[in-house]
């Protein structure tokens, strides 16, 4: 009994630690600073909130929570007469924009990574509207001449409504069924917003077109492959993992942008009436519709994503 | 032979035409934003409020630039500071930012081990949160650290943003785990083969990453976390000096968004040429 003991501490001693085991603590090690940052700043936080959402807060002196269960998304769902609607048609305007977003941004970066003369500077050039929207222009909101100016010279200078307006009106005098193409004639009425909300993603696509090695396409051109075959064999498989990212990207871009009318209306009810539960229980509702969306969506997508090895 | 040789850019004519079409048109819907914010900051006051607006500036004049730099030199703390406080949190969070999020990304991607698929599911579903809600939670947490008044309140978090992790993750996943195995192989350990390997071939990844960084970075104006006028931020500075009150600072108010712009402008210039430069001479995926 005692000899086997032993034999067995001795066996353990001597066994040289597994790969396993190395990984695993390598894994913590690198992902540690992460790990405490993530949960101080972002978990925390997020716990906090959903306290939030069950309680009725006040401010008395401190902060006082009550717990009140469903009472607050009984309010949202049920009094709030804006929430559900704004919400319903946030889901429907995303269920235009991400597509058009994918391919528009697809394209350009292909196009983008083409052999052409001041490359560097036309790529500078489709980053511009990422520079432009972010914080600068939306955090000096209080003085936002600027921005409505700049939608009306857009409107008058990019005649794309009366385009579209035009030949709508001749597919109708035909008498043809425009069902279908009414999707292609939203998403070109939009193409600005569209441009403008794919600048990341045709960043994110440019880079992971530049990772697919030129020996490959070389390889293909030798074996006699059209430029069509190589298209769809080499760089769609080589970027479908970036088409994931890039949805996903997208998506949330779209709910969480500041502009969302459920997002002003989240931000309404906390600052201007101060009511942080309800607040609180509407960014939940919000934030757990966003997620089913992506689950659902990037299972669809991650089945088809090559990935190289 | 020489047919081959003249087909350099695998194209034909009409694929030029088509490219160049497609670039022009587009390029102009790109630039107009940029057209219009450079024109306005050159506008004089009857400009900027005419209406329709005009895209191009038709009496230029340098009085925004002038009304600026006079209301820079009136604010409670030398300019500079401002100017100080950003350059600081941008370069230090970014920087931090990178090391942060490549780390977890690398063994997130190139290891198995217990919980690592779970940790990165709750990273990804964190993503998707509303960041408005949490500004109260996320000032509590900061008070119990004693870090507001801080530049910490601010870099910290910034080290954390998941969007980082997300993306190098994906990038990292190509990589071949040959390259790393080969390392293990020749004796390298882990923190060896992530500089030395990992790293210099993610670059156009980590300056993905380093765009979005500063972009977020250098526009905080982080009037949640600092009351400490010192330590405020470029943009929290030229805010208030438009929100001065007067209408005469719409003009003011056009030459600061050109000011502001052009420090990520510039990032971004310099960052994507040299994207160009390591995708030539760098091993992946072969």
């Amino acid at each position: 009994m005692d000899k086997e003991k032993k034999q067995k501490k001795q066996r353990k001693q001597r066994k040289p630690k597994s790969m396993a085991y190395r990984n695993a603590v390598a894994g913590y090690l690198f992902t540690a600073p992460f790990i405490i940052g993530f949960l101080l700043f972002l978990l925390v936080p997020l716990m906090q909130s959903l306290r939030m959402a069950f309680s009725d807060v006040k401010f008395e002196g401190g902060i006082a929570y009550y717990f009140v269960k469903f009472a607050n998304f009984k309010y949202i769902f049920t009094v709030d007469p804006e929430f559900v609607p704004f919400m319903i048609n946030e889901l429907i305007q995303m269920a235009y924009t991400v597509p058009s977003i994918i391919i528009f941004s697809f394209f350009i970066a292909i196009v983008l990574n083409q052999e052409f003369k001041g490359r560097g500077l036309v790529r500078a050039i489709f980053f511009l509207p990422v520079i432009l929207s972010s914080g600068v222009l939306i955090g000096l909101e209080t003085n936002n001449t600027l921005m409505q100016g700049l939608k009306d010279v857009i409107a008058e200078s990019s005649n794309a409504t009366s385009i579209t307006d035009t030949v709508k009106s001749m597919f109708l005098s035909e008498g043809t069924y425009i069902g279908p193409i009414q999707y292609v004639f939203d998403a070109v009425d939009r193409v600005y917003e569209i441009a403008m909300a794919s600048g990341i993603q045709i960043i994110i696509f440019l880079s992971g077109l530049q990772t697919i090695s030129a020996s490959m396409f070389e390889a293909a051109k030798i074996e006699g492959a059209t430029a069509w075959e190589t298209f769809w064999k080499i760089t769609f498989p080589m970027v479908s993992s970036l088409i994931l990212v890039n949805v996903i990207y997208s998506i949330i871009d779209f709910f969480v942008r500041s502009d969302n009318e459920v997002m002003t209306h989240i931000k309404n009810t906390m600052t201007a009436s101060i009511e942080y539960g309800r607040s609180s229980a509407m960014a939940w509702t919000y934030f757990a519709v966003i997620a089913v969306i992506i689950t659902v969506t990037s299972a669809l997508i991650s089945k088809r994503v090559y990935y190289y090895d | 032979m020489s047919k081959l040789k003249k087909r350099k850019p695998n194209r034909s004519r009409w694929g030029d035409v088509f490219v160049y079409v497609v670039l022009i048109v587009f390029g102009w819907f790109f630039m107009l934003p940029l057209l219009y914010a450079v024109n306005s900051a050159f506008k004089p006051l009857d400009e900027i409020f005419l209406f329709p607006p005009k895209l191009w500036v038709s009496k230029p004049t340098l009085d925004n630039f002038a009304d600026l730099f006079v209301l820079m030199g009136k604010t409670w703390v030398p300019f500079s500071r401002y100017i100080f406080n950003t350059v600081f949190i941008t370069v230090v969070g970014t920087l931090g930012h990178l090391l942060v999020a490549s780390m977890a990304a690398y063994v997130l991607s190139k290891y198995k081990f217990p919980g690592s698929k779970a940790f990165f599911t709750i990273v990804v579903t964190a993503l998707m949160f509303t960041p408005q809600v949490m500004a109260i939670p996320n000032y509590l947490v900061m008070t119990k650290l004693g870090w507001v008044n801080t530049y910490w309140s601010i870099i910290v978090p910034a080290f954390a943003a998941p969007i980082g992790l997300f993306l190098m993750k994906q990038f990292m996943e190509q990589l071949p785990d040959v390259l790393i195995e080969a390392a293990k192989v020749d004796g390298a350990k882990e923190v060896r083969i992530y500089f030395k390997i990992v790293m210099p071939l993610v670059k156009p990844a980590s300056l993905t990453l380093s765009i979005f960084s500063i972009l977020n970075l250098w526009n905080t104006r982080a009037s949640n976390f600092i009351y400490n006028e010192e330590l405020k931020t470029l943009p929290y500075a030229l805010s208030q000096i438009i929100t001065g009150g007067q209408i005469a600072r719409a003009g003011v108010s056009a030459a600061v968004t050109l000011f502001i712009l052009i420090v990520p402008l510039l990032f971004f210039i310099f960052a994507q040429s040299s994207i160009i430069e390591t995708m030539a001479s760098s091993g992946i995926k072969e």
